[in-house]
C-alpha cells in the first residue's frame, strides 16, 4: 500500500450513524470500544470522571459486528479483537486505532473469550469462539488463525455463551459453555492445552440438560467459587458449580427479556433486560442467617460435600431473594448492557449502548442498598453520550464541503448532500443535495473552506456551478467521461428520488435530457464496460429502489429496457456483450437475465443454477468485461465507501462504480495514476453522504513539485518510475536545494512557480523541458485519454500541487501552540489557519482505516485544558518536536530558501522542502520490519563512513548519501545530522509513535527552524558554518563538497553523458577505504553509532585486509570493476549510480554469500539495464 | 407522482396517519403472519422445546436412484441425526452384495439440518421479542429487524440448497466413515448431505494408482459430487475415484420448510418495501 497517503476527513454536521451491536470496556477503563451495524468500531474516551467523549471511528468490516473482546493481556498490548456477520474477524489497537491482523473465517462468532494460560502455553494465547456452528473453536490470539476445536461427545450443538472457571483451589481452569439447545457443558482448558496444540480431539467432561433455552450469559461467581449465574432470555437461575443442581429460578415479569447478567459479589448478582433496565438482586442463604455451620460460602471446603451431602442439600434451598433492584428510566428500543467491574481505583460501571447510537453509563456503588423501607433504589445515570453530541459541541470542525454555499444562498440552513461524486480529471467535486439542486465545486477550494480560516477565495463563482433541474433529492451521481474517455467530457447524470435522470452538459449547466423511469428512486447510475456496445454507444444502467433497472442510452436519448419483475433488490449488473443479455442479481440469490434488445426476460433461475451463471460470468470477464456491481447489499450497504472518484479514472475492465466495498487506502491503491489529491465521499447511511474523505497522496505530491527541477537540471527526462528513479529524483532535487542555498539562482523553482507567477521570462530551454514533463506526466496519467485542453491543464495542475501541498501543510501545522509561529506561517509559506483541529485518517493497511473524530483533541487525558482547541496530535508530538530539533544541527535550518529575494519562490521551496521531509518520516516510521535491520545496518555503515573520513572525503560523503537513496531517503544534511536524524525517526517506529505524530512533530520543528531563522537573518544567502570543536570540520565540509557537485551537475547537463563503461585503472585506495567500509560493517554487527568517537585509523584498516574472505575478494574486484568508470566520467550521476548497485550487491553477496567472482558479476549485469535507464 | 415538496397539508395529514397504521397495525400483522409460518417451519424440524418433547420420531427413507440398482440405502432420520443406516453395494465387477450399517451406539449429525434449524429458531426468537405490545416508533426499526430475521432465513435456506463441498481427502477423514458396523473397505467412501429437500447417499469406489503408473496425477478439489477418475493422496497412498453411486431421496418436510422460508423472506420483503415508500416522504426522518 501507499504508506504515503494522508487522508483528513471532512466532516459534515451529522454524526455517521452508529448502531451500536456490541459494547466494551476496556480493561484500564480509559476507553469504550463500540462495534456498530455499519461495520464501523468507534473508540471513545472515558475519562477518570466517568465522561465520555467519542474518538475515533474505525473502519474495516464490511458488515455488522456481532462481538468485541479483548485480544491480549491488556496491560502489555492494548488488543482488541471484533468479528462480523460475515465472518471477518480483526484485531486493533485501540490506543491507535490500527488494525494489526485480521482474518476471514467462515465463522459467525457471537461471543469470543481471550485465554491464555502464561505457564503453559507459548505465544499470544487463544481465542475462544462460540456462534453459528457446531462447538467451540479455538483461535490463535495472535495469527487469527484457527488452531482446533472443543468438540463435544454427546449433542453437538451452537452454543450461545461461554465463560471460564478458574478454580484456586485446584489451579486448573474450566471451560463453561451452554448451548442453544440449553445444554452446560465443562472442558478442561489448562489440561487439555498440550492436547489442543497436538490436534487430538478433547472432549467434554461433564454435560448436563438446564431446561431452559435462548441462554444468553453463564457466569461463575468468583467470590463464592460455588454458584453459577446462568440468565436465559425468560429466567434467570443459579446453579450449584459442585453438582450442577439448581438453587433458583427466577422467571421475567411483565413480557422482558433477559439479556445478561453478571456476578457483583459473593451474592449479589445483576441482571440486565433487552429494553436496558438492570436489576441487583441480593442472594440470601436462609441456612446462614440461620447461623448454621456454613458462615460462608467462600470458605467451603470441598470435604464437606461428600460428608454430609444431604445436609449440604438442603442448606442451598433456602436461598432467598432479595432483589434491591435498579431500574433505569428511558424505556429504550433495545439495548446491549455490560458489566465491567474491577478493583480500587476502578469504578463499578454498568454501561449500555443503543441503536440509536447513545451510550449510557451508570455508576454502581460497591455495596448497593436498599431504601430504609426495603424497596428498590434507584441508581441515577451518571453519563450519556453520542456521536451526534460530539458533533454539536465542536461544530466548527464540523465543515461539509457543501457548506461553503450558504453564503450563496439565502437560507441559512445547510442541505444535506444525498450524493456526491469527485471527478479527478476537473478537479470537481458534484454534489447532489435533498433539495434537488447539484453544485459542482472546486474540490481543492471546496476542502479549504471547509478546513481553513478566512478562505474568501470562493467568491469567485466562476468554478462553481448550480445546476437546477430535479424537484427531489439527488440520489446518485455519474460522471461517464471518467468511466470511459470515449464518451463525450462534458456530459453528467443524475438521477433522484422521483426516478427522474437527467443528462447535463457539466461546462455549461444545461439540461439536454430528461428521462423519466416511472419507477422508485434512483440508487444508483451504473455504466456499461466500454467493449459492450450496443448500437455504437454505451449504455447507462440506473437501479431503483423498487428492485427495477432501467438502461438508458445517452447519445439516442432513449430508455432501452425497463426491467421490473424483480422481487427483491437488486445485488448485482452483469453485461453479457456477446448476446446483448443483462443479467441482473438479487438479494435473494436469484438470477434474471433480460435480453436488451427485446426488452424480454430470457429466464428466472434461482439456487444453484443461478449461482452457476454469476460465476460463468465471472470467468468470462477476461473475454467480455461485466462490471462487477454490488448495488448496496443488505450487508454491504452500511459501511461502503462510494469510490466513484478512483474507478472513474480507471480505463479498460474494471468494477465500475457501484457501491463497492472497498475503503479509501485500497482506493486509492488501485488508482492506475496517481494524483496528490483525492475526494472519497462517504456514505455511512443508505441515504445521505455523510462527509468528505481528502486523500493526501505525500508521495505523489513531492514526486509532483519536483519534475520541473529535475527537467532543469538532467535532460534526460524519460526516467519516470521505478524507485530507484524516484529516488534519484528526490536527491537530485535536493541538489537544486543545496544549490540555492549556494546562492544559485533556482530554475527548478521558478519552474515551479512559473505557473503561479504567470510565465514570465523564462529561458526556452525550461520551457521546453517543462512541456516535455507536461506531455510524460500526461502520458502517465492519462494513458491515452483524450485531453482537449493540455496546456491549461498543466497550469492548472501546478497550481493544484501547490495548493494541495498548502492544504497539506495546514491541516498538520500545529496551530495554537504558538501564536507568532502561527502568524509567521501564514506570512511566509502563505498558509491559512486551520478553523479547528482537523480530523485525520489513519490507514493501517489496505482496507482498514480509522478516522479521528471531531473533538477528538478533547479526548486525550494528557492535554490541558488551554490548548483544547489546539491541532495537536498528541503531547507527545512537542516532546519529539524538541527531540528533532536537538538533533537538528543548528546550520541545517538556517539555509534553505532565505536566499532568494523572490518571496513565492522561496515560499514554494519550503513547501517541497518540507514535504520532502515528511514524505522521508512517513517512509521511515511506515517502514516494515524486514528493512528495519537494513537501515541499521545501514546506520553501521554509515557510522564508519564517518570514521574513515581521512582516507577519502569525496567518497565517504557520496557512499552516506547513496545510503540515503537507499532507503528512499531525502535527507541530504551532513552526515552526521542524516544519522542521528534517521536515527531519531526510527527509534520513533519502535516506540510506536504514530506516523502522525511523526509527522507533525518533523513539521513543527522544520517550520520552528526555518521561522527562527526568517525572524533573525532576513536577508542572508550564506550558508552559517558553525565552527566548533574538533568536530567542525566535519561540519563545514559536506557543504562544500554539496556545492561541488551542485557544479558538477550542472558540468553534467549541459555535457553529454559519457557512456558507462568506460576502462580506466583502478584507484586503489577508494575502493579498500570503501569496501573496508562494508566489512566492517559486517564485521561488528553489534557495535553501533556509538562508537563514532573512536579514532578511524590504519590498523583497523590493515586488520580488515587480512581478514579478507572469499566475498571479501569479490568485493573488492566489484570495485576494481567499477571504481574507473567512475573516475573517468567524474560524472556524479554515475557515482551514485554505482554505489547503489555496490551496495546492492554487497548486499547480495552478504545475504547469499556469493563465494564466485562470476556469480557476482552476472549480479552487475542484472543491475546494468537499470542503469542506463537511469542515465 | 405527488413529491413530498407538491404534497398539501392534508395529502400530509393523510400519509401521516397512513403510515401510522402501518406501524402500529401492520407490521405487527405481518409479524404475526411471519411468526406462524416460522412456528409451522421449525415444527417440521421437530425443534425440542417446541412442544413435543421426548425423542423425535424416526423417519425411514429408501434412498435409490433411477437408473441402477447397484447401491440401495435406508436411512434413518432422527430429528437431525441419522440414527440406522443401512447401504446395501453390489459390485460392479463380480455382482458381491455388500451390506453396511451403523454401529448401534452411534449417531450421525446432520449438521445442515440443525444449521437450518438453529437459524429458524434465531428467527423466531427477534420477532418474538417484538409481539404486539411492542410499538415501533421509527420505520427504521422495522426495516433492521426485518435484515436480522431475513439474514436468518437467507442462512437456513442457504444451509440446505448449498451443501458443502468437501474434497475427497476431507470425505474420507470424516467420521462417517468410521460410522459403520462392519467397517467399510479401504477402498469405499460414503457421504451423505442434503441438497435442497433431497437427503443424498454417495459411494464412492476407489482403486489405489500404481506408484509406477504413468498417469498425471492431479488431486481433485472441493466438489459436492466428484466424478470418477478423480484423484487424491490418502495417507501415502495415491487413490482414484473409479465407480459413483449417487442416491437420493425427497424429505418431504424438508421440501415444506423450504418453501416456509422462500415466502416469509418474501414477506419481509414486502414489509420492506411498504416502509421504504414511505420513507421516501419523509427524508428527514430517522429512517
Amino acid at each position: 500500500m501507499r504508506t504515503s497517503l494522508q487522508a483528513v476527513a471532512l466532516w459534515g454536521k451529522k454524526a455517521p450513524p452508529h448502531s451500536i451491536t456490541a459494547i466494551m470496556i476496556t480493561d484500564d477503563q480509559q476507553t469504550i470500544v463500540t462495534g456498530s451495524q455499519e461495520g464501523q468500531l468507534c473508540l471513545w474516551n472515558l475519562s477518570p470522571d466517568l465522561k465520555i467523549s467519542a474518538k475515533e471511528l474505525l473502519f474495516g468490516h464490511s458488515a455488522s459486528v456481532t462481538c468485541l473482546a479483548r485480544a491480549r493481556d491488556f496491560s502489555k498490548q492494548p488488543y482488541v479483537v471484533s468479528a462480523a456477520e460475515n465472518g471477518e474477524m480483526c484485531i486493533w489497537n485501540v490506543t491507535n486505532g490500527q488494525c494489526v491482523e485480521k482474518a476471514s473465517l467462515p465463522y459467525r462468532h457471537t461471543a469470543i473469550c481471550y485465554y491464555h494460560c502464561s505457564f503453559r502455553m507459548t505465544g499470544e494465547g487463544w481465542l475462544l469462539c462460540c456462534g453459528e456452528y457446531r462447538d467451540v473453536l479455538i483461535i490463535d490470539a495472535k495469527t487469527l488463525a484457527v488452531i482446533h476445536t472443543f468438540t463435544s461427545s454427546q449433542s453437538p450443538d451452537w452454543i450461545s455463551c461461554m465463560c471460564f472457571v478458574h478454580s484456586m483451589r485446584i489451579q486448573e481452569d474450566s471451560l463453561l459453555v451452554v448451548s442453544v439447545t440449553g445444554e452446560l457443558k465443562v472442558w478442561d482448558l489448562s489440561s487439555s492445552i498440550n492436547s489442543i496444540q497436538e490436534k487430538r480431539d478433547v472432549y467434554e467432561k461433564e454435560s448436563k440438560f438446564l431446561d431452559s433455552l435462548n441462554c444468553q450469559t453463564i457466569r461463575f461467581c468468583t467470590y463464592t467459587e460455588r454458584l453459577l449465574l446462568v440468565v436465559f432470555s425468560k429466567c434467570w437461575k443459579v446453579y450449584d458449580y459442585c453438582d450442577f443442581s439448581l438453587l433458583w429460578t427466577e422467571v421475567s415479569r411483565n413480557g422482558q427479556f433477559f439479556a445478561g447478567g453478571e456476578v457483583l459479589a459473593a451474592h449479589r448478582v445483576l441482571i440486565w433486560t433487552e429494553d436496558g433496565h438492570s436489576y441487583i438482586y441480593q442472594l440470601l442463604n436462609r441456612w446462614a442467617q440461620m447461623g448454621a455451620a456454613y458462615k460462608t460460602f467462600s470458605g467451603l471446603s470441598k470435604s464437606i460435600y461428600p460428608a454430609d451431602g444431604k445436609v449440604l442439600k438442603e442448606t442451598i434451598y433456602p436461598h432467598l431473594l432479595c432483589s434491591t433492584s435498579v431500574e433505569e428510566n428511558k424505556s429504550l428500543p433495545f439495548v446491549m448492557g455490560y458489566m465491567n467491574e474491577r478493583k480500587e481505583p476502578f469504578y463499578k460501571v454498568l454501561f449500555s449502548g443503543e441503536v440509536s447510537g447513545r451510550i449510557t453509563l451508570w455508576h454502581i456503588p460497591d455495596v448497593p442498598v436498599s431504601k430504609f423501607d426495603g424497596s428498590p433504589r434507584e441508581i441515577p445515570i451518571t453519563t450519556t453520550w453520542t456521536l451526534q453530541d460530539n458533533f454539536d459541541k465542536h461544530q466548527t470542525v464540523s465543515q461539509n464541503v457543501v457548506d461553503r454555499f450558504s453564503g450563496l444562498r439565502d437560507e441559512t440552513g445547510s442541505w444535506a448532500v444525498a450524493s456526491s461524486a469527485y471527478v479527478p480529471s476537473l478537479d470537481k467535486l458534484i454534489c447532489g443535495l435533498e433539495d434537488g439542486t447539484i453544485l459542482i465545486a472546486q474540490a481543492l477550494s471546496a476542502a479549504k473552506f471547509g478546513l481553513l480560516e478566512g478562505c474568501s477565495l470562493l467568491r469567485d463563482s466562476s468554478s462553481n456551478r448550480i445546476l437546477k433541474g430535479h424537484d427531489q433529492r439527488v440520489t446518485s451521481l455519474l460522471y461517464p467521461h471518467g468511466l470511459s474517455s470515449k464518451l463525450d467530457q462534458c456530459w453528467m447524470v443524475s438521477g433522484d428520488q422521483g426516478s427522474c435522470v437527467i443528462l447535463w452538459d457539466i461546462f455549461t449547466g444545461e439540461i439536454l435530457h430528461k428521462f423519466f423511469l416511472e419507477a422508485g428512486p434512483v440508487t444508483s447510475l451504473l455504466m456499461s464496460p466500454e467493449n459492450f456496445r450496443l448500437r455504437d454507444g454505451q449504455i447507462i444502467c440506473c437501479v431503483c429502489s423498487d428492485h427495477s433497472v432501467a438502461l438508458l442510452h445517452l447519445e439516442e436519448r432513449r430508455c432501452l429496457l425497463r426491467a421490473r419483475k424483480h422481487l427483491f433488490p437488486v445485488k448485482m449488473i452483469r453485461w453479457h456483450p456477446v448476446e446483448n443479455f443483462l443479467i441482473v442479481g438479487c438479494a435473494d440469490d436469484s438470477v434474471y437475465i433480460w435480453e436488451i434488445e427485446t426488452g424480454t426476460l430470457e429466464r428466472h433461475e434461482t439456487g444453484e443454477r443461478a449461482r452457476i451463471i454469476l460465476n460463468c460470468c465471472d470467468d468470462s470477464q477476461l473475454l467480455k468485461v461485466e462490471p462487477v456491481l454490488a448495488v448496496a447489499s443488505e450487508t454491504n450497504k452500511h459501511k461502503s465507501i462510494e469510490q466513484r472518484s478512483s474507478s472513474s479514472h480507471q480505463l479498460g475492465p474494471m468494477p465500475s462504480p457501484g457501491l463497492q466495498v472497498e475503503s479509501s487506502c485500497k482506493v486509492a491503491d488501485t488508482k492506475s495514476f496517481p494524483r496528490p489529491f483525492n475526494v472519497l465521499p462517504v456514505k455511512t447511511n443508505s441515504s445521505d453522504v455523510g462527509f468528505h474523505i481528502l486523500l493526501f497522496d505525500l508521495e505523489n505530491l513531492v514526486e509532483l513539485l519536483l519534475p520541473p527541477p529535475l527537467s532543469d537540471i538532467d535532460p534526460s527526462n524519460s526516467f519516470h518510475g521505478g524507485d530507484i528513479l524516484r529516488r534519484a529524483k528526490s536527491t537530485v532535487e535536493k541538489k537544486t536545494i543545496k544549490r540555492n542555498k549556494a546562492s544559485c539562482s533556482s530554475l527548478s523553482a521558478e519552474a515551479q512557480t512559473k505557473p503561479v507567477s504567470g510565465n514570465q521570462d523564462q529561458g526556452d530551454d525550461t520551457i521546453r523541458f517543462l512541456e516535455e514533463n507536461d506531455v510524460i506526466k500526461r502520458q502517465k496519467k492519462m494513458k491515452g485519454s483524450k485531453k482537449v485542453y493540455p496546456k491549461p491543464l498543466r497550469k492548472v495542475d501546478a497550481n493544484i500541487a501547490i495548493d494541495t501541498a498548502k492544504l497539506f501543510l495546514s491541516c498538520l501545522l500545529p496551530w495554537g501552540m504558538d501564536k507568532e509561529l502561527d502568524n509567521l506561517c501564514i506570512r511566509h509559506l502563505n498558509i491559512s489557519k486551520l478553523q479547528g483541529p482537523v480530523s485525520l485518517g489513519l490507514a493501517s493497511s489496505e482496507d482498514y482505516f480509522s478516522l479521528m473524530l471531531p473533538g477528538w483533541d478533547l479526548c486525550s487525558t494528557e492535554m490541558k485544558k488551554e490548548c483544547s482547541r489546539v491541532n495537536l496530535f498528541s503531547r507527545k508530538v512537542l516532546d519529539l518536536s524538541n527531540k528533532y530539533t536537538a538533533t537538528l544541527p543548528n546550520h541545517v535550518g538556517t539555509p534553505k530558501g532565505l536566499e532568494n529575494s523572490c518571496d513565492s519562490l522561496q515560499e514554494s521551496n519550503t513547501i517541497v522542502y518540507l514535504l520532502s521531509r515528511l514524505f522521508l518520516v512517513t517512509k521511515l516510521v511506515n517502514m516494515p520490519l524486514e528493512l528495519a535491520c537494513e537501515i541499521d545496518r545501514s546506520f553501521k555503515m554509515e557510522s564508519i563512513h564517518k570514521k574513515m573520513k581521512s582516507p577519502g572525503n569525496d567518497i565517504l560523503n557520496i557512499s552516506s548519501f547513496s545510503g540515503c537513496l537507499r532507503n528512499g531517503k531525502n535527507e541530504f544534511h551532513t552526515p552526521e545530522a542524516d544519522l542521528s536524524l534517521l536515527k531519531l525517526i526510527s527509534c520513533w517506529r519502535d516506540q510506536s509513535v504514530q506516523v502522525t505524530e511523526a509527522i507533525q512533530a518533523v513539521l513543527l520543528a522544520e517550520v520552528q527552524q526555518h521561522m527562527k531563522s526568517l525572524r533573525k537573518i532576513p536577508i542572508s544567502s550564506q550558508p552559517v558554518s558553525l565552527a566548533e570543536g574538533s568536530n567542525c570540520d566535519m561540519m563545514q565540509l559536506p557543504p562544500k563538497t554539496k556545492k561541488e557537485w551542485a557544479e558538477e551537475l550542472e558540468l553534467q547537463c549541459t555535457g553529454n553523458i559519457l557512456p558507462l563503461q568506460t576502462p580506466v585503472s583502478p584507484v586503489k585506495h577508494d575502493s579498500n577505504s570503501n569496501s573496508a567500509n562494508f566489512q566492517d560493517a559486517e564485521d561488528m554487527p553489534d557495535r553501533c553509532v556509538l562508537e563514532e568517537s573512536e579514532s578511524p585509523g590504519q590498523p583497523r584498516h590493515h586488520s580488515w585486509i587480512a581478514k579478507v574472505t572469499t566475498g571479501g575478494i569479490v568485493l573488492v574486484n566489484m570495485f576494481v570493476f567499477s571504481f574507473p568508470v567512475i573516475i573517468i566520467n567524474t560524472s556524479l550521476k554515475i557515482i551514485l549510480c554505482f554505489f547503489l548497485v555496490i551496495i546492492l550487491v554487497i548486499f547480495m553477496n552478504l545475504f547469499i554469500n556469493i563465494e564466485s567472482l562470476p556469480k557476482g558479476i552476472s549480479y552487475f549485469q542484472i543491475c546494468k539495464p537499470g542503469f542506463f535507464y537511469l542515465l | 407522482m405527488a413529491t413530498a415538496m407538491a404534497a398539501t397539508a392534508a395529502e400530509r395529514a393523510v400519509l401521516e396517519e397512513e403510515f401510522r397504521w402501518l406501524l402500529h397495525a401492520e407490521v405487527h400483522a405481518v409479524l404475526r403472519q411471519l411468526q406462524d409460518i416460522l412456528k409451522e417451519a421449525s415444527l417440521r424440524f421437530a425443534l425440542p422445546g417446541s412442544g413435543t418433547e421426548g425423542p423425535a420420531k424416526q423417519e425411514n427413507f429408501i434412498l435409490g436412484s433411477c437408473g441402477t440398482d447397484q447401491v440401495k440405502g435406508v436411512l434413518t432420520l432422527q430429528g437431525d441425526a441419522l440414527s440406522q443406516a443401512d447401504v446395501n453395494l453390489k459390485m460392479p465387477r463380480n455382482n458381491q452384495l455388500l451390506h453396511f450399517a451403523f454401529r448401534e451406539d452411534k449417531q450421525w449429525k446432520l449438521q445442515q439440518i440443525q444449521d437450518a434449524r438453529n437459524h429458524v429458531s434465531q428467527a423466531i426468537y427477534l420477532l418474538a421479542n417484538r409481539d404486539e405490545s411492542y410499538q415501533f416508533k421509527t420505520g427504521a426499526e422495522v426495516l433492521k429487524l426485518m435484515d436480522a430475521v431475513m439474514l436468518q432465513l437467507t442462512r437456513a435456506r442457504n444451509r440446505l440448497t448449498t451443501p458443502a463441498t468437501l474434497t475427497l481427502p476431507e470425505i474420507a477423514a470424516s467420521g462417517l466413515t468410521r460410522m459403520f458396523a462392519p467397517t467399510l473397505p479401504s477402498d469405499l467412501l460414503v457421504n451423505v448431505y442434503i441438497n435442497l429437500n433431497k437427503l443424498c447417499l454417495t459411494v464412492y469406489q476407489l482403486h489405489a494408482l500404481q506408484p509406477t503408473s504413468t498417469k498425471n496425477f492431479r488431486p481433485a478439489g472441493g466438489a459436492l459430487l466428484h466424478s470418477p477418475g478423480a484423484m487424491f493422496e490418502w495417507g501415502a497412498q495415491r487413490l482414484e475415484v473409479s465407480h459413483v453411486h449417487k442416491v437420493e431421496c425427497v424429505i418431504p418436510w424438508l421440501n415444506d420448510a423450504l418453501v416456509y422460508f422462500t415466502v416469509s423472506l418474501q414477506l419481509c420483503q414486502q414489509l420492506k418495501d411498504k416502509i421504504s415508500v414511505f420513507s421516501s416522504h419523509w427524508t428527514y426522518r430517522p429512517f
